[in-house]
């Protein structure tokens, strides 16, 4: 029989078929269709995106030309536009606000063809200072309530440049699923006063069943009521409820593990999409310090997700994460 | 500039990009639902391809799994959730945990091999509608289960698989889905404040302001709902204040059947057959036990959110449950109320 479970956090609950899961080799992978034309993050194309707001590069280089390692622009088709007064307002029973917010792209490296886990440490480690660098810029504009990091790869997963690439959106609310996680999170601290997040920690390192690496300063599992098939967690062990705040001493070692898991699904499936999202705490988080801590949440795009999952929030997951776990555990990667 | 928009009964807000809109020819089209089909097991005359059925819409008495019906209800051969066995919560460590009891059933929606529901006639889609009442009554009675989801998944992005044969979807689950939830708690929180239904008054706002009004008719409205998740969304809504969709009488499922069948055709008609899922949100069996509130009967509105797949969500929208949606729905009202649909 399958399971019920319930994310102890969000109390979203999802039925995970432990009867007949779901083997990798059964899950298609579509192939990726990209529009021809000319990448506007390669080298040389720098006058195709708006102006780098933040970068990393050579000595003796000029601005947008050729020479950068990690570069920040602002997204050229912005969701939300960064000039002008926040308007909030009502209209009858609806809420309203105009489209006030920052939309950059960070591009990851000048290589077109090399994902996360094709790059060295040290340049994984420029792209995470680089998302921290934006992060601490953008918090200190006070319209802005919350940054959202969020990496889409592959055009299954809804990405539209092939070229790897970052997006960060400054929002001037909180959204929902995030207030979610802050409130469930704060319940449990109110009560037990412990941070949830670390107690999920601590039965996943005794139980083991979940985890796929590790280090001194990061875990990596698949969480106990996963939405998605192969979906993983990254948490840092030290308590840190903003992702903004990794210290220099923790970077290198998220950088491994971010490149070990992406390696190890390469190597369980053939190249799938993937998105993740850097869930961190809102940028006037008093308060949730002690019992918000971020994580980033990495979902490989394996099935169709049906109108089902998205209008009633109820998830179906084809592989138990104990078994997605030991798939990518035991996989072997150079 | 793009606007930001909240939903008001469950607090979710949506961008809606209104300078960058997209049309509904810039969607593309469709092209991945022409893969082949697999053999069908849902038309008559193959009966014994699926499992023996539940209930049956049979014009004139026949015998079950012979043909001669109308509507079939059937247990998925692949269910997520299986109907035997006593309930068992518990807990592991910090984590909560249940076996996976409930039902899981198809509804055949035609003996014929169409595709999409909106080629039913009328009288067909009321037969529909009665077959989804007598099956949510008759779980009603098994006292493991607390709600039933009724959806549709129409098209292959839509998660409707390759058997092009309309039917409809229904799972019954032991627990309240955390999105009925957050509506039913959004429409309490209004009522305890306001004394009125959130659905009410929103009705009433889209009446009188007309611009994501796309239908009124035979006691129904459809609208394209003022933070769409997604373009071209919409909701279709009873004028009469109902919580639980079993309570309508032959006249309103007949015109719920009028209604859902001219929206699905502009659907179709105006958006070249795009894939599409519906969902039916009614309240949860009202038992007096746990979870239990006196007022639903007052703040709640059933009503069916369809949502036609023309995009794909990204990242961004999994993780924070905001959307962005490039059609404005004012935009998206007025284009399908302008589609011509007989």
């Amino acid at each position: 029989m399958s399971e019920l479970r319930r994310d102890p956090i969000t109390g979203r609950w999802v039925i995970v078929d432990t009867d007949n899961p779901t083997r990798p080799h059964e899950y298609e992978i579509e192939p990726p269709v990209w529009r021809p034309g000319t990448c506007p993050f390669c080298y040389g194309n720098e006058n195709l995106t708006p102006p780098e707001i933040a970068v990393y590069r050579d000595p003796n280089t000029a601005p947008n030309t050729p020479g950068w390692q990690v570069r920040a622009v602002s997204n050229k088709f912005p969701a939300l536009q960064i000039e002008g007064e926040l308007d909030r307002r009502g209209l009858g029973m609806y809420d309203l606000s105009n489209g006030i917010g920052a939309h950059e792209v960070v591009v990851e490296t000048p290589y077109h063809n090399k994902d996360l886990s094709d790059l060295t440490n040290a340049e994984v480690e420029d792209i995470l200072r680089m998302l921290c660098q934006r992060s601490l810029d953008l918090a200190k504009d006070q319209r802005f309530k919350y940054i959202m990091i969020f990496k889409n790869f592959g055009p299954s997963a809804g990405a539209s440049m092939e070229h790897p690439h970052t997006q960060m959106i400054a929002l001037p609310m909180v959204p929902k699923n995030v207030k979610e996680e802050l409130l469930g999170a704060e319940e449990y601290f109110d009560y037990r006063e412990r941070c949830i997040f670390c107690d999920v920690i601590r039965q996943e390192i005794s139980e083991k069943e979940r985890i796929i690496t590790d280090n001194k300063y990061f875990l990596a599992f698949c969480p106990y009521a996963s939405r998605f098939p192969f979906e993983i967690w990254i948490m840092p062990k030290k308590h840190n409820s903003c992702f903004m705040h990794l210290n220099n001493e923790e970077i290198p070692f998220l950088a491994v593990v971010l490149k070990d898991i992406i390696a190890r699904l390469k190597k369980v499936f053939d190249t799938p999409a993937y998105n993740f999202i850097i869930h961190t705490a809102p940028l006037d988080s008093n308060g949730h310090t002690d019992s918000y801590h971020w994580h980033l949440e990495f979902m490989p795009k394996l099935t169709r997700v049906a109108g089902f999952e998205w209008g009633t929030g109820f998830y179906v997951v084809p592989t138990p994460p104990e078994i997605a776990a030991k798939f990518l555990k035991e996989v072997k990667i150079e | 500039m793009a606007e930001l928009r909240k939903d008001p009964i469950i607090g979710r807000w949506v961008i809606i990009a209104t300078e960058r809109a997209k049309r509904p020819d810039q969607f593309g089209s469709h092209s991945e639902d022409t893969m082949p089909e697999k053999p069908c097991p849902f038309c008559e005359g193959r009966e014994s391809q699926t499992p023996p059925e539940i209930f049956a819409v049979r014009p004139k008495p026949s015998p079950a799994n012979q043909p001669g019906w109308d509507v079939r209800v059937v247990p998925s051969v692949t269910p997520f959730l299986k109907i035997e066995g006593d309930l068992d919560r518990r807990g592991k460590g910090l984590y909560d945990l249940t076996n996976g009891i409930g039902a899981h059933e198809i509804v055949v929606e035609t003996n014929q091999h169409i595709a999409n529901m909106a080629d039913l006639g009328e009288e067909q889609l009321t037969k529909v509608i009665t077959s989804y009442i007598n099956r949510i009554v008759d779980l009603e009675k098994d006292e493991r289960f607390k709600y039933v989801l009724i959806f549709k998944n129409y098209g292959l992005s839509a998660g409707g698989g390759r058997v092009r044969h309309a039917r409809s979807q229904l799972i019954a689950t032991p627990v309240n889905p955390k999105r009925v939830k957050e509506e039913l708690v959004g429409a309490r929180q209004y009522y305890e404040y306001h004394e009125r239904c959130i659905f009410c008054d929103l009705i009433k706002q889209e009446i009188e302001q007309q611009d994501r009004l796309i239908l009124d008719m035979d006691g129904f409205i459809v609208i394209a709902p003022f933070a769409s998740r997604f373009p071209f969304e919409m909701w279709v809504l009873p004028k009469k204040h109902s919580c639980d969709f079993v309570k309508l009488d032959m006249a309103q499922r007949a015109g719920l059947a009028r209604t859902l069948k001219k929206c699905l055709l502009k659907l179709k008609k105006g958006l070249n057959d795009p894939p599409y899922n519906y969902i039916l949100h009614t309240a949860p069996f009202r038992r007096e036990k746990t979870g239990y509130w006196k007022s639903i009967d007052n703040d709640y509105h059933w009503h069916i959110e369809i949502t036609p797949r023309l995009t794909r969500v990204a990242g961004f929208e999994w993780g924070t449950g905001f959307y962005i949606c490039p059609v404005p729905p004012e935009n998206a009202a007025k284009f399908l109320r302008e589609v011509d649909a007989g």
